[in-house]
C-alpha cells in the first residue's frame, strides 16, 4: 500500500500488451496514516462517559405534619399504588370526597391545573430573566441566585399547590422518584412524602385493589 | 519532486497497528459493578459526586450494600477507622490481609459476622455469589447493622474532615417503596441524623 501501481491506467490505452507500462508515480500514504492516528488519539482523549445523574431530595424532618393540610387552601393528595397507578383527591378528605384515577402521564395535567397561578408567575419571571440576561454569561451568573430565590418564593405562596404523596405498600421506588420528578417539572415547591393513611383512604384502597 | 521508493515497506506495521487497535476496542469491557442496579430515570442533570461519599445501594432483591468512596480523604483512612470501630462493636476480628482488602474494596453487602469470609473471596463473581447467600447488610430492628455502619462512617469522617459526608442512595426502580422507606427512616433516626441525601437516577430523555 505504500506504493500504488498506477501502471494500469497508463497502459490501458494499449491493447494486446500483457504487461502494462509501469509508471513511476506512486502515492506516499504516510500523511494518511498520520492523520488516522491523530484522529484516533484525539477521540480517545476527548470522549467522556455519560455519568449517572442524581436528584437532590430533602425529606422534611417530621413527615407526620399532615395536620398542616387543614390550614392550606390548595392541596392535592396523591396515593401511589400498584401497577404504576395514582389515586388522587383534592383538598381535605371529607365524606363526599371523590377519588380519581390517574397515571404518571396524566397526573402532570392535574397538578399543572391546580398550580396554574404559580406556573404562570414562574413563566413570566423566566421570560423577564432571559430578557435581562440576553445570553450574557456573566449576567447569568450574577442574576441566577436571585432568580432561584424568587422562584422558590413563588412556590411557597399560599395559592401554590401543596402535594401530599402517600406511597402504599404496593408502590415501587421508581413510582416515588417519578412523582418527585413531576413536582419539579410542575413547579411544586411544597410537597411531603408520608406513610400515614386515613381510615377512609385505606377503605377505598382496599375496595379499589380488591376489585382488580 | 520525485519521491524515491521507500527502502522499508511500512504496510504490514500499519496493518498490524490498526488490527490491534480494533481488537482492543472491541474486547475491552468495563469493570462490572459489584451490585447491578437498574436505577429509575429523572429529569435531573446534577452529577453524582465522586469523592468522599457515603454510598448506600439497594438492589432488586432489597439487599442493602454499604460503601464509602474515599476521594480526598484516602490518606486519612476513613474506611480503616470504620472497620476498626465496627469490629470492636461487634467483637469480630480481622487479619491484616482482610483489613487491606477492605480498604481497597467498594461495597460491603454482608452481615458483619460473614464479613471475613466475604473479604477472603477471590473475585467479583465469588463475592457476588457470597453476598447473595447472606442477603446484604441487615437493617431490621433487632439487628440493625446498617445503622451502626452509618453512625460509624459519620463519626469517623467527621473526625478527619470536620464535616458531614455526602450521602447518596442508589436503589433499583423495581424495589418496593417500603424497603426504601425503611432505609430512609433509619437515615432519619436521631443517632444517624441524615436528612439530606441524593438519589441516583438515569437521565431521562427530554420531551416525553
Amino acid at each position: 500500500m505504500a506504493s500504488v501501481d498506477t501502471g494500469g491506467d497508463s497502459g490501458g490505452g494499449k491493447k494486446g500488451k500483457k504487461r502494462a507500462k509501469k509508471s513511476s508515480t506512486h502515492i506516499d500514504m504516510t500523511p494518511m496514516v498520520d492523520l488516522a492516528f491523530l484522529l484516533l488519539t484525539f477521540f480517545i482523549l476527548t470522549t467522556t462517559m455519560s455519568k449517572p445523574t442524581t436528584m437532590q431530595l430533602t425529606f422534611p424532618v417530621d413527615p407526620d405534619d399532615t395536620s398542616k393540610v387543614t390550614k392550606v387552601n390548595n392541596a392535592v393528595t396523591l396515593i401511589l399504588t400498584k401497577d404504576d397507578e395514582i389515586l388522587y383527591y383534592l383538598d381535605e378528605l371529607k365524606a363526599e370526597t371523590v377519588f380519581q384515577k390517574a397515571d404518571y402521564k396524566s397526573i402532570r395535567k392535574v397538578i399543572q391545573e391546580r398550580n396554574m397561578p404559580a406556573i404562570q408567575k414562574i413563566n413570566e419571571l423566566t421570560k423577564q430573566f432571559n430578557k435581562q440576561v440576553g445570553g450574557d454569561k456573566e449576567k447569568f451568573k450574577q442574576l441566577e441566585p436571585q432568580y432561584k430565590q424568587m422562584v422558590d418564593s413563588i412556590k411557597g405562596l399560599k395559592e401554590s399547590v401543596f402535594c401530599i404523596i402517600k406511597p402504599d405498600e404496593h408502590a415501587k421506588y421508581r413510582n416515588m422518584i417519578d412523582i418527585v420528578d413531576e413536582m419539579d417539572i410542575c413547579g411544586v415547591g411544597k410537597y411531603a412524602v408520608s406513610d400515614k393513611f386515613a381510615e377512609a383512604e385505606l377503605e377505598y384502597l382496599k375496595n379499589y385493589l380488591g376489585g382488580k | 519532486m520525485p519521491k524515491s521508493s521507500p527502502a522499508l515497506d511500512m504496510t504490514p506495521m500499519v496493518d498490524l497497528a490498526f488490527l490491534l487497535v480494533t481488537f482492543f476496542m472491541l474486547t475491552a469491557q468495563f469493570k462490572p459493578e459489584e451490585v447491578p442496579v437498574d436505577t429509575p430515570s429523572s429529569q435531573s442533570t446534577m452529577e453524582v459526586p465522586k469523592d468522599d461519599i457515603l454510598f448506600i445501594t439497594i438492589d432488586t432483591a432489597g439487599r442493602v450494600t454499604w460503601d464509602f468512596k474515599q476521594g480526598k480523604t484516602k490518606q486519612l483512612g476513613v474506611r480503616d477507622a470504620v472497620l476498626a470501630s465496627m469490629s470492636t462493636k461487634y467483637n469480630v476480628t480481622f487479619t491484616e490481609e482482610q483489613k487491606e482488602k477492605f480498604t481497597k474494596l467498594s461495597g460491603i453487602a454482608v452481615p458483619i459476622e460473614n464479613l471475613a469470609g466475604f473479604l477472603d473471596q477471590q473475585g467479583g463473581d465469588q463475592r457476588k455469589a457470597y453476598a447473595e447467600k447472606y442477603k446484604g447488610v441487615p437493617y431490621d430492628s433487632l439487628n440493625n447493622q446498617l445503622k451502626e455502619w452509618l453512625v460509624a462512617t459519620r463519626v469517623e469522617y467527621y473526625a478527619v474532615a470536620n464535616a458531614q459526608p455526602t450521602v447518596v442512595l442508589k436503589a433499583d426502580g423495581n424495589v418496593d417503596y417500603s424497603v426504601v422507606n425503611d432505609v430512609i427512616k433509619i437515615f432519619q433516626t436521631d443517632e444517624v441524623g441524615i436528612n439530606r441525601f441524593k438519589m441516583v437516577t438515569d437521565l431521562e430523555k427530554s420531551g416525553l
